[in-house]
């Protein structure tokens, strides 16, 4: 009789007691004695040089007892392109743009501060559009563009707003398009999205009497907030420790670097005190960060039999005032721009532009929702045109094992089986072309494929101790924001070992001082790297505990085994529960062997290599792909344009299942957001002001449970990828990458209306429609015939 | 918001009145779910809140001597809601409270404060247009009582005079037993402010029967289509069409966040005439 195995399991979540009882602590719930608090000045103004910034009044109100501003923090950081000061120096970039913080004894003490700092502003044109941006002669949003230090692989273009332009040149697309039987072109786009995490960005710092710097902050990343920050004051790692308490949320937002500068810069200025700076939901909305806009130009050549030959993809993304990180989605966008095809010719250009808007960074999905709004929406419509089932084109057209992508990568055996996921989603959901139709109700399905972004060398590690009554620790750096990371941790460590799961404590708020490193928790990496480090430190672990036994029993370790928490001898029948080994081993003599028994251990993925900086062709760019699809029905309100989304299937290639209702979970949430970014989402900013003018939760409108859709279902296929801790693959992000691009092709299928320009709104569905039906009778009029009565009389006039 | 406001919450009508009188620019608070984000968003900027939640005489849902139902002031619409007298006798009154945000915000919010607030958008005043309600109100002046229909003078204007507090709000006997719906359109389908608004009833049982057409968030403030309702009670139903064209030429909408002019104009016929129609399915068995 074995222990019920960890892995595969519906395992409980271990932080899911905490939190919601209230016992888990946030940031902002963190009591600090004495704490000052934060009002932040910030740029009215989307593009103004900054002539002065007058700090004396404020520094001499009253409760107020620091106060910084520009200049004194000249320093760059960013992740990959350090194009940001903490505070604006000579330049603003958008509205919301941090130019001076004071700090004081109560928040109106901060805020009657902040209204005494003084800024002279000479306004400058500001640009909104990515058009406008890289037109010749436009306002440079970032001069010196040129003079910033960025990594190896990112290609800004000095003189110009161009961050980045990652080009993709395989095959001969040229020629490929001129023996094509036909050619479509469509245009998409994508507005910027905020992430509304349910916790808004906070972070707390204090530099102490020695001058070591200490912070506490809602992030993503504690290792890479130490790393950036020592960049931007120039200080060292040694004295630089930043804590992540529990995070309520980041959906990317809070990977990088955030408020944290501020904090300190603050802090600096007040040694010995700690200050917290906070944003609220207003500014949560355009003062942190948001999702990058996307303007797509799609070109497909197909020939007699419906296989892409000739692709190209022109993306142009707006970054908005930095792209410290957003450069980064340009390129990850660059090399996926095929999604889940094999499209043999292309021609890729994804460039990102610096505009005056809100700042772009990393969103769940990394650009790749984006990317498949426009290619999953293309492919639909080339097959519709062409006549072929959209399910029989997708399959005809997916990348497989053997099957080169666009960077020219031949994909293993171990890759995954995105054709399997299509298969699955069109059978839930009954894509049979033979079905029986109804009015204004349609089907529609898309694809999804995504890998892990990140610096080659992005590594995680982790350690692994016993305590004395056996309990397990498993200390990691990722942080589990909600998607299930400690719990899956605690999983794969009770499975190598073989201990029960509750003997398991995952140590998952991380402190950089003593907390093994992990690079960032992005990327969908997590369970998959964190995941190899522990199975890697097991595998020590289980070395220690059979060499203490062996020499406690006289026999080799070669015939010990350990399972359900004993080292057992089969042959004499003799065992050595675990507690009596984790602190080293005591004969009945007195003398004792072994030690405390702990390991560490590491992962950071092997033979990735660059992009050709001309062509970006790389025969192994990325450590993995995982592919999914989702297929959604629809009903459609003829009349007023609103959409149901009535049902949602998504199928993904995970590897391995590890925890079958968190994956669920995770499904379930990704395709709400994505329902959220497909049917409501937008920040929409003011072009003569440069405000964003529905920075609320009033305005601004994710959905809400009454918008979950009446069925959902998940499935997973299980192709192990070969260095996947035992098999599995990121999932976190996938799960709401293609669900608007379905919907839009079920809202196509329902009535034959396709909306270019996300969110899908009633009322631009609504005006779809009537062009159409104004169309439509156009035509029967002009051919003499009579024009088909509308269903209902007197609304479409 | 200022850390020095004061706030009072006096037991007695009276008491509040005079507590208004002493400082004008402060303000009634009910469930503040209008008032408090004003104020923390710098709209307005009272400098007294004067809490009207203890005084019980405005926390009773009542009859009155002619068989009209008086809602107090500070009777939560989760109440109003849930009355049997309310739904018995005035269910489309229920059912638009029941389009107000979500649950948790109805156990605070307020009828008379939906209506004080004045938002062209609020979802119980087109029942309150419909049923002729009439406005309990008080002040130094004196007592004195305000149709609906003339209660609303613009978008977050009323015909109150500064310093009046509403009492309650009264359902008059003779706008029992309406049956229809409200129709509402929305960015999403739960907590959001309706983009349309359209209530369609009409008297049960009555030959010929009474019509009313009421909508929201489609001019400066709610108000009821009158033309549209007489059409209706002369032609019947069939002239659900042109009834809904002249409830159009009612409506004067703008374009904002949640919709566009043309988009809130044209859905007002089409929810005038799904309303109508609705009206003829409930009626047959
Ligand atoms: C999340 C959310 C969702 C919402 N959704 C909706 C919705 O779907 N539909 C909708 O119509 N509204 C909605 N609202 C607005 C609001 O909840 C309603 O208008 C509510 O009925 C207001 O009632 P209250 O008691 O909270 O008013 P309060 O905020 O207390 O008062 C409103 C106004 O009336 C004044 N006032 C209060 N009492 C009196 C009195 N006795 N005499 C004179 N003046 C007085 C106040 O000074 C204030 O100006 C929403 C609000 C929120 C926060």
């Amino acid at each position: 009789m074995s222990a019920p195995r960890a892995v595969g399991r519906e395992v409980e979540r271990v932080d899911g007691v905490e939190k919601v009882t209230g016992a888990a602590r946030y940031t902002a719930d963190l009591k600090f004695p004495r704490l000052l608090h934060v009002a932040v000045v910030r740029s009215p103004h989307p593009h103004a040089r900054v002539l002065g910034v007058r700090t004396e009044r404020a520094a001499r109100a009253a409760g107020v007892r620091a106060v910084a501003s520009g200049r004194d923090f000249p320093l760059h950081t960013g992740i990959y392109l350090k194009d940001q000061t903490v505070f604006a120096t000579d330049r603003v970039r958008f509205v919301g743009d941090p130019v001076a913080a004071v700090a004081a004894e109560t928040p109106e003490e901060a805020a009657a501060g902040a209204a005494l700092v003084e800024v002279d502003y000479e306004p400058l044109r500001p640009i909104f559009d990515v058009e406008e941006g890289i037109a010749d002669g436009a306002p440079l949003v970032h001069p010196d563009l040129g003079r910033y230090e960025v990594v190896p692989w990112i290609q800004p273009k000095a003189g110009t707003n161009v961050c980045n332009h990652l080009k993709i040149r395989k095959g001969d697309y040229e020629g490929a398009l001129r023996r094509s039987s036909r050619v479509f072109e469509n245009v998409f786009r994508v507005p910027q999205v905020q992430h509304v995490p349910l916790e808004p960005h906070v972070s707390v710092a204090r530099v102490d009497l020695a001058g070591k710097v200490e912070v506490h902050t809602s992030a993503q990343s504690p290792f890479t907030v130490r790393h950036l920050l020592c960049a931007c004051f120039g200080l060292s790692h040694g004295d630089v420790r930043v804590h992540v308490p529990y995070v309520g949320g980041g959906f990317g937002g809070k990977a990088g670097i955030n408020l944290e500068p501020i904090a300190v810069a603050l802090a600096k200025r007040c040694p010995g005190r700690w200050v917290r700076v906070m944003v609220d939901r207003h500014e949560e909305f355009f003062a942190t960060v948001v999702r990058q806009g996307l303007t797509a130009t799609l070109v497909t050549g197909v020939d007699r039999h419906g296989k892409v030959q000739a692709q190209k993809m022109h993306y142009l993304w707006n970054c908005g005032a930095y792209g410290g990180y957003g450069v980064n989605i340009v390129r990850a966008a660059g090399y996926t721009c095929g999604g889940a095809y094999e499209f043999p010719n292309v021609w890729g250009d994804s460039i990102g532009v610096y505009t005056n808007r809100p700042v772009g960074s990393a969103y769940r999905g990394f650009g790749m929702q984006e990317i498949h709004w426009a290619l999953e929406q293309q492919m639909d419509f080339v097959a519709c045109e062409l006549g072929i089932d959209p399910v029989e084109f997708r399959l005809l057209n997916a990348l497989g094992a053997g099957k080169a992508t666009v960077t020219g990568q031949v994909l293993d055996e171990d890759a995954g089986r995105v054709d399997l996921c299509i298969r699955k989603v069109a059978a839930e959901v009954g894509m049979d072309p033979a079905r029986q139709r109804r009015p204004y109700s349609g089907k529609g399905i898309a694809c999804a494929v995504k890998a892990p972004a990140m610096p080659n060398d992005a590594a995680s590690s982790v350690v692994m101790k016993f305590a004395e009554d056996a309990t397990l620790e498993v200390l990691i750096s990722g942080i589990d924001y909600g998607q299930g990371l400690m719990t899956v941790a605690a999983q794969f460590a009770a499975e190598a070992l073989d201990v029960p799961v509750e003997t398991v404590r995952v140590r998952g708020c991380p402190d950089t001082d003593l907390s093994p490193y992990d690079w960032q928790t992005v990327a969908s990496r997590q369970t998959w790297a964190t995941g190899n480090a522990i199975l890697r430190a097991a595998e020590e672990i289980r070395r220690q505990l059979l060499a203490t036994a062996a020499e406690a029993l006289g026999v080799p370790p070669g015939e010990l085994a350990l399972a359900r928490g004993t080292v057992a001898h089969a042959a004499s029948g003799r065992s050595i529960p675990l507690a009596r080994l984790v602190m080293g081993y005591q004969f009945p003599d007195g003398h004792a062997i072994g030690g405390p028994v702990s390991a560490s251990a590491s992962y950071l993925p092997e033979g990735l290599l660059f992009l050709d900086p001309e062509t970006s062709q790389s025969a192994k760019p990325v450590a993995k792909w995982t592919f999914g699809a989702q297929a959604v029905e629809v009903s459609v309100d003829r009349e007023t344009g609103q959409v149901t989304v009535e049902k949602v299937s998504a199928c993904y290639d995970v590897g391995h299942v590890i925890n079958p209702g968190l994956i669920r979970g995770q499904t379930y949430g990704g395709i709400v957001q994505g329902l959220g970014t497909g049917t409501m989402e937008e920040l929409i900013v003011d072009t003569t002001t440069g405000r964003a003018v529905n920075a609320s939760l009033m305005d601004y409108k994710i959905p809400s449970f009454e918008d979950v859709p009446a069925v959902l279902t998940a499935e997973f296929v299980e192709t192990p990828q070969r260095d996947g801790p035992m098999g599995a693959r990121g999932i976190g992000e996938h799960t709401m990458i293609p669900t608007p691009a379905a919907i839009a092709n079920a809202l196509f299928d329902a009535c034959g209306v396709r909306i270019h320009d996300l969110p899908i709104t009633a009322e631009k569905v609504w005006r779809a429609l009537r062009e159409k039906e104004r169309g439509e009778r156009e035509r029967a009029g002009a051919a003499g015939v009579p024009a088909a009565a509308p269903a209902a009389s007197g609304a479409i006039a | 918001m200022p850390s020095d406001l004061d706030y009072r919450s006096p037991s007695t009508v009276d008491h509040a009145l005079a507590l208004m009188s002493e400082a004008p620019g402060g303000a009634f608070l009910l469930g503040g779910t209008d008032l408090l984000p004003q104020m923390r968003t710098g709209r307005r900027a009272p400098s007294v809140l004067v809490d009207l939640k203890r005084i019980a005489e405005l926390r009773e849902i009542r009859e009155t001597a002619d068989g009209g139902l008086s809602i107090g002031a500070a009777v939560p619409l989760a109440d109003v809601e849930t009355h049997p007298l309310v739904r018995a006798r005035y269910a489309l009154l229920a059912e638009c409270v029941s389009t107000v945000g979500a649950w948790p915000l109805r156990q605070r919010a307020t009828l008379a404060g939906n209506i004080c607030n004045a938002s062209p958008a609020a979802d119980t005043a087109v029942a309150l247009l419909a049923f002729d309600a009439v406005v309990g109100a008080v002040s130094s002046e004196g007592r004195r009582t305000l149709p609906m229909s003339r209660f609303f003078t613009g978008p977050g204007r009323t015909a109150l005079r500064p310093g009046e507090l509403v009492t309650d709000v009264v359902l008059p006997a003779t706008s029992r037993g309406f049956a229809g719906s409200y129709l509402r359109l929305s960015r999403r389908k739960g907590m959001d402010l309706a983009t349309v608004g359209v209530l369609v009833g009409r008297s049960d049982g009555e030959l010929p029967p009474r019509y009313r057409i009421a909508l929201a968030a489609v001019a400066p403030t709610p108000i009821r289509a009158v033309a549209a309702e007489e059409l209706l009670e002369a032609r019947g139903p069939k002239a659900a069409a042109e009834a809904a064209e002249l409830a159009m030429d009612a409506c004067a909408p703008i374009t904002d966040l949640r919709g566009s002019a043309e988009y809130r104009r044209e859905m007002v016929g089409v929810l005038v005439r799904r309303g109508v129609a609705m009206l003829e399915r409930k009626a047959r068995p």
